[in-house]
C-alpha cells in the first residue's frame, strides 16, 4: 500500500537535532558549557511558545539558570508557557514581568503567591492550573510535557551523567518526561568533576551541564526548632497519640511539615515511651528527613523512612542510619519526590498535618484571599486514594467505623484512610481556624480560578484535632451530624459558638467526639517538659554530633 | 524535695525570670520583693495599648547563698523582650539599695564577719536594654545601674549572669560589663548594638543576622570566655549558676575586685592593647581570634560540649 | 489604642474554696498571659478583671471565663489577669495550671 504523500513521524526529534546544532558553539569538552554562556545556550534551544520547565521544589532550586532565563532577549525568547513545580524565587516570576514567559502549570508558589496574585489580576501571568505534584508529574507525561528542562544537581561529568544524591527530588521525573520526548536538558551543578560517587541521571538524558557560580539554594523546610514548641501543641500531640495512633495503631504514615508534627515525633520517646506503644505506633514514614525525628529514630521506634527530598544538616547522619533510610551503593541517600508521593498516596495508613482554615463542613485549605499559593504534594497525602487495594489494621478498623460505607458501597468491606488535621481554634493574632467559609473561595473570585483551592476535602477528612478535643469525622452518618462534630472541637470561633452542648453530649456518647479527658489525657502534663529534646542543639546531642544543622538554627 | 532539684537541673536557658531568681539562692530562702502582688505595672504602657505585667518584666528579692545575702534581679524576657522601663529599673535600683543597707548593717553591727556575710548583688541579664516605649525613665534607670554599681564598689561584688534566651545587648550590654563578675552558659549573650541593627546599618555582607551560628560565636558565651568577657562558663542548669556565685562568694572580695574587666588604668591599657591587636589581626570570623590564641581547631570550638570546651579552650593570656 | 478593661463575675454550680490566700501564675509573653488569684469572701462568686490591648473579643472571654469556674468549681476569689493575646486555649491551659500549683501549693 502506497500513499501520495509522507507523511514525517520525527518531527520532534529534527526539531532537537536543530536546536542542538545551534547549540554547538558554546559546548566546550563533552557536554559542558561555562556559566558565562549560559544566557546564549538558553537563546539557541529554547524557541517561543515553548513549555520549558525550570527545576525546584521546597527546597532544592536550579537558581542559576532561572536567573539565566530572566536575562534572555525577549525578542528572542517569548511566550513560554512554564510548567513546573513551584514558583518560589523572584527570578521564576520575573520572567514574566520581562515578557519571557505568558503561561503558567505548577503547584506551588509560596512565597511569590501575593505577587503571583498580583500578576494574573494585571494580566501578566496567564494561569494554568494549579496542581497537586503528583497529578503535575502526571501531565508531564501527557500534555504538559517540557520541551527544554533546566535541571539541578551536585555534580556532572563531562558526558553528562548527574550526581543529584540525597537531594535527588523532581529531577528524575522531569528528565525523563523531557528526554524521552526528545525535548532538551540542561542542568546546572555545584563542580564538574571526573568520576561521581554515583549516576542518578544517566549522561544519555541529559544535552548540557553548566557549573553555576554558587552551589544551587536550598531550603532547610522540614527543620522546626524545639525550642519554638508551644504547651497547646504539646497537648494536641498527647491526643494525636493516644486517640488516633495508639487508637488505631498507626505504624506507616507521613507527617506534614509544621510544629504541630514535630511535636509528636518529639513526644514518642518520651509520652509514647510511657504509653508504651513503641513498635505498636509509627515505624514507618514517608517524610523527609526531619531533625525532630532524631530522637525517636536514636530510640528505636523507627523502621524505615522514604523521603521526598533531603533536608540541610541531615546528610551525615541518614548516612549512618542506613537500615533507616534508603541509601545508594556509595552510602548517601537518594531521595525521590515522585515516588515519596506515590506511596504517600497510596501506602500509608494516616496522614496528619496542619492547616489554616476549615469551614463548618469540613474542607481544609491553606489559602488566603490574596495569595494564590498552591498546596504541593498535601492533597496527595491528604486524601483517601481510591486506588487503594491493599488492608491493614489502620485502614481497616477506621473502614469499619465509617458510618457512611453502607451508604456508598452496601456492607462491601473496606478499609480507610486516616487524613488528620491538626488545628488550633485561634491561630497568631487570634485570626479563627474555623470559619463559616474558606478564604479560598473569596480567592476563587479574585484570582479568576475555576474553582476554589482546597487542600483537603471534607469526604477525605477523617479526624480533625484541637485542643478541645478530637472529632472523628468518619464516624458521623450525616453531613449535619458531621458539622456538629466540628463545632465540638471548634472551641470559640464564631463557628463553635453555634454549638448546642446537649448536641455535643450524644456525639461524646457515640464516640465522635472526645475531649483530653475523655481520652485520658492528662492536660496539666502538656508542657515542654515532656519534649524530648528542647533545642536544636539537643537534637545533634541526640545524633552523637552527626546532625550539623544549618547556621540560621544554630544557638552556639 | 524533689521539686527543688527539679528546678536546680532545669535549663537556665529555658526557665523563666522567677525560677531562675529562686533558684539561684538556697532553697527555701528567697523571698520576692516588690512581686506580682505588689502590682507595680509600668504606668506608660496602658496609654499606648501596650500589655502590662505585675511585675513589670523583673523579678526582685533576697535569698541566702551560704551566710551571703544575695540581691537578686532577673529580667524576664518573654514580657517586651526584657526592656527597661521606669518600674523595671526602679526595682533593680532598689535590689542595690538594700544591699547597701545590709552592708551598710553587717559593717555596724559584726564587722569582723563581713567576709562570710558579705552581701552581693546579681543581675540575671535577658534584655535588650531600654524600653523604647518609656525611653527616658529607661536611659536613667542606666545610668542609676551605673551609679550603683559605682557605689558598691569595695564594698559588696556585682554579678552578671547570663544565659537565657534575648542575651544581654544595648545599654543593659555596657551595664553588664560594668560588674565585677560574669557568669555565662553556653547559650549566653552579651553585645551592645543587637545583631541585627548592625545589619540594618553595616549591610548584610558585615553582618548577616540570619546566620544565628555567626551571631553566636560573635557574641555568645564561649567566644566571651575565650576573650575573658566573661569569667566564668558553666553548664546550662539554674544549679550550675547557682554553685557558681557561691565558689565565687568564697573566694573572698579581694579575689573578686580582680575579676573585674573595666576600672582602673592596667584594664584600660589592656582593653586598648586589645582594640590594636584586632587592626593589626583584621579578624574576618571570631574563629580567627580563637586560632591567634592557641586554639588549633577553632571550628571544633563552637561543636564540643561545654565540658569539653573548659578543658580544652585556650583563652586570651 | 489604651489598654481595655474587662470585667465579668461568674458564680459556680458546685463552688469550691480556693485553696490557697493567692496565687500567681504566668508570664505576659506575646500571645501568653498572667493570672492573679487572690482570696475573698464574695458569697461564692467568682470576679474576673481582665486588661487587655485585644479589643472585639469579649464574649469569648465571657464563654472561656464561665466554662473554666463550671469546670472547676472555684468561688470566693478575684481572679486579675494581664493578657497580651493569648488564644483561647492558651487562656484555658494558663487558668487551669495555675489552679493546679495552688492545689499542689495547699
Amino acid at each position: 500500500m502506497t500513499t501520495a504523500t509522507t507523511k514525517v513521524w520525527d518531527t520532534l526529534l529534527r526539531d532537537a537535532k536543530e536546536r542542538l546544532a545551534d547549540a554547538q558553539p558554546y559546548v566546550k569538552e563533552g557536554k559542558v558549557v561555562a556559566a558565562e554562556d549560559a544566557v546564549k545556550l538558553l537563546e539557541a534551544v529554547i524557541r517561543p511558545g515553548d513549555k520549558v520547565n525550570i527545576e525546584g521544589d521546597n527546597q532544592k532550586q536550579a537558581d542559576f539558570l532561572a536567573e539565566c532565563l530572566c536575562k534572555v532577549d525577549p525578542a528572542k525568547v517569548h511566550d513560554l508557557h512554564m510548567v513546573q513545580s513551584v514558583l518560589s524565587l523572584s527570578s521564576h516570576m520575573d520572567i514574566f514581568e520581562k515578557g519571557i514567559a505568558k503561561k503558567v502549570d505548577f503547584s506551588f508558589s509560596g512565597p511569590q503567591g501575593g505577587r503571583l496574585a498580583e500578576f494574573v489580576n494585571e494580566g501578566k501571568i496567564e494561569l494554568g492550573s494549579i496542581h497537586t505534584y503528583l497529578e503535575l508529574y502526571g501531565r508531564y507525561y501527557m500534555d504538559l510535557t517540557p520541551r527544554v528542562a533546566l535541571c539541578v544537581g551536585y555534580q556532572a561529568d563531562k558526558n553528562g551523567n548527574l550526581y543529584t544524591g540525597f537531594n535527588t527530588e523532581d529531577t528524575p521525573v522531569i528528565a525523563e518526561a523531557t528526554k524521552f520526548r526528545q525535548g532538551i536538558v540542561i542542568a546546572q551543578v555545584n563542580e564538574i568533576v571526573d568520576e561521581l560517587p554515583r549516576i542518578d541521571i544517566p549522561g544519555d538524558w541529559v544535552d548540557f551541564v553548566i557549573q553555576s557560580p554558587k552551589p544551587f539554594y536550598c531550603e532547610p523546610l522540614f527543620t522546626r526548632d524545639p525550642a519554638l514548641i508551644t504547651d497547646s501543641q504539646i497537648l494536641r500531640a498527647m491526643m494525636v497519640i493516644k486517640g488516633i495512633y495508639a487508637e488505631y495503631g498507626i505504624q506507616r504514615l507521613n507527617h506534614g511539615v509544621g510544629f504541630d508534627t514535630a511535636a509528636i515525633e518529639l513526644l514518642l520517646p518520651t509520652y509514647g515511651e510511657e504509653l508504651g506503644l513503641k513498635g505498636k505506633i509509627c515505624n514507618r514514614f514517608i517524610l523527609n528527613p526531619h531533625p525532630c525525628l532524631i530522637p525517636a529514630i536514636e530510640s528505636g521506634w523507627v523502621e524505615s523512612i522514604h523521603s521526598f527530598g533531603g533536608e540541610i544538616g541531615m546528610d551525615k547522619y541518614v548516612k549512618a542510619r542506613p537500615d533507616v533510610f534508603f541509601i545508594g551503593p556509595d552510602g548517601d541517600m537518594r531521595s525521590n519526590r515522585c515516588y515519596s508521593q506515590m506511596a504517600g498516596h497510596y501506602a500509608i495508613d494516616c496522614f496528619i498535618g496542619g492547616t489554616l482554615q476549615i469551614d463548618k463542613y469540613g474542607n481544609s485549605s491553606t489559602a488566603t484571599a490574596t495569595r494564590i499559593a498552591g498546596f504541593g504534594g498535601a492533597p496527595n497525602m491528604g486524601c483517601d486514594a481510591k486506588g487503594r487495594r491493599h488492608a491493614t489494621g489502620a485502614w481497616t478498623k477506621c473502614g469499619e467505623e465509617y458510618a457512611m460505607g453502607p451508604e456508598l458501597y452496601g456492607d462491601m468491606p473496606r478499609g480507610k484512610r486516616l487524613v488528620v488535621q491538626l488545628q488550633e481554634t485561634f491561630r497568631e493574632k487570634l485570626a479563627p481556624g474555623f470559619v463559616d467559609q474558606l478564604d479560598a473561595v473569596k480567592l476563587q473570585k479574585t484570582a479568576n480560578l475555576d474553582i476554589p483551592p482546597v487542600m483537603i476535602y471534607s469526604d477525605d477528612l477523617t479526624h480533625i484535632v484541637t485542643e478541645e478535643g478530637i472529632a472523628y469525622l468518619h464516624k458521623c452518618g450525616s453531613m449535619a451530624e458531621k458539622m456538629a462534630a466540628i463545632r465540638a472541637v471548634a472551641g470559640f470561633t464564631k463557628v463553635g459558638l453555634e454549638e448546642d452542648p446537649a448536641e455535643t453530649e450524644k456525639l461524646r456518647e457515640k464516640g465522635i467526639f472526645k475531649t483530653a479527658e475523655d481520652l485520658g489525657v492528662d492536660v496539666s502534663k502538656a508542657n515542654r517538659n515532656l519534649l524530648a529534646a528542647k533545642t536544636v542543639h539537643d537534637l545533634v546531642d541526640w545524633s552523637g554530633g552527626l546532625y550539623n544543622p544549618p547556621a540560621k538554627f544554630r544557638n552556639w | 524535695m524533689a521539686d527543688w532539684k527539679e528546678l536546680e537541673a532545669k535549663s537556665f536557658y529555658e526557665a523563666t525570670a522567677r525560677e531562675r531568681a529562686i533558684g539561684m539562692v538556697d532553697e527555701g530562702t528567697w523571698t520576692e520583693l516588690a512581686g506580682p502582688k505588689d502590682r507595680l505595672t509600668s504606668p506608660h504602657l496602658p496609654v499606648l495599648g501596650e500589655a502590662v505585667e505585675f511585675d513589670d518584666g523583673v523579678v526582685t528579692g533576697v535569698g541566702l547563698v551560704g551566710k551571703h545575702p544575695v540581691f537578686v534581679a532577673s529580667q524576664e524576657g518573654k514580657f517586651i523582650g526584657g526592656a527597661v522601663g521606669e518600674v523595671h529599673g526602679a526595682k533593680i535600683v532598689g535590689a542595690f539599695l538594700l544591699a547597701n543597707q545590709v552592708y551598710d548593717k553587717i559593717m555596724a553591727e559584726c564587722p569582723d564577719e563581713i567576709e562570710e556575710r558579705r552581701p552581693a548583688v546579681v543581675i540575671s541579664f535577658e534584655t535588650g536594654g531600654v524600653r523604647l516605649h518609656e525611653s527616658n525613665a529607661g536611659l536613667l534607670a542606666h545610668a542609676e545601674f551605673m551609679d550603683q554599681i559605682q557605689g558598691s564598689k569595695g564594698k559588696f561584688p556585682v554579678f552578671a549572669v547570663i544565659g537565657s534566651k534575648v542575651g544581654a545587648f544595648g545599654g543593659m550590654g555596657f551595664v553588664a560589663a560594668a560588674t565585677d563578675v560574669i557568669i555565662m552558659n553556653t547559650y549566653g549573650r552579651l553585645g551592645l548594638t543587637g545583631p541585627e541593627v548592625i545589619e540594618q546599618e553595616m549591610g548584610k555582607a558585615e553582618f548577616d543576622s540570619a546566620d544565628k551560628a555567626l551571631v553566636y560565636r560573635t557574641t555568645g558565651a564561649r567566644h566571651k570566655y575565650i576573650m575573658r568577657d566573661a569569667n566564668y562558663l558553666v553548664e546550662d542548669t539554674i544549679g550550675a549558676f547557682h554553685d557558681c556565685i557561691g565558689e565565687v562568694m568564697d573566694l573572698g572580695y579581694a579575689a573578686i575586685e580582680k575579676m573585674r574587666r573595666i576600672g582602673n588604668e592596667e584594664l584600660v591599657d589592656e582593653q586598648l592593647a586589645l582594640a590594636e591587636l584586632s587592626v593589626e589581626l583584621h579578624p574576618k570570623d571570631s574563629r580567627d581570634v580563637w586560632a591567634y590564641y592557641g586554639n588549633e581547631n577553632p571550628e571544633q570550638l563552637t561543636e564540643i560540649t561545654t565540658a569539653e570546651f573548659l578543658a580544652t579552650a585556650k583563652r586570651r593570656p | 489604642m489604651a489598654l481595655q478593661e474587662l470585667t465579668y463575675t461568674f458564680e459556680a454550680a458546685n463552688p469550691q474554696p480556693f485553696p490557697v490566700e493567692w496565687m500567681h501564675s504566668g508570664v505576659v509573653g506575646s500571645g501568653d498571659m498572667e493570672v492573679m488569684f487572690t482570696k475573698e469572701d464574695l458569697g461564692g462568686k467568682v470576679n474576673f478583671k481582665i486588661v487587655t490591648p485585644v479589643t472585639g473579643f469579649d464574649e469569648v472571654w465571657s464563654r472561656v471565663l464561665q466554662k473554666f469556674v463550671n469546670e472547676s468549681g472555684i468561688s470566693d476569689v478575684n481572679v486579675e489577669i494581664n493578657d497580651n493575646n493569648a488564644t483561647p486555649v492558651v487562656v484555658s491551659m494558663r487558668l487551669r495550671q495555675a489552679l493546679q500549683d495552688a492545689k499542689k501549693e495547699a
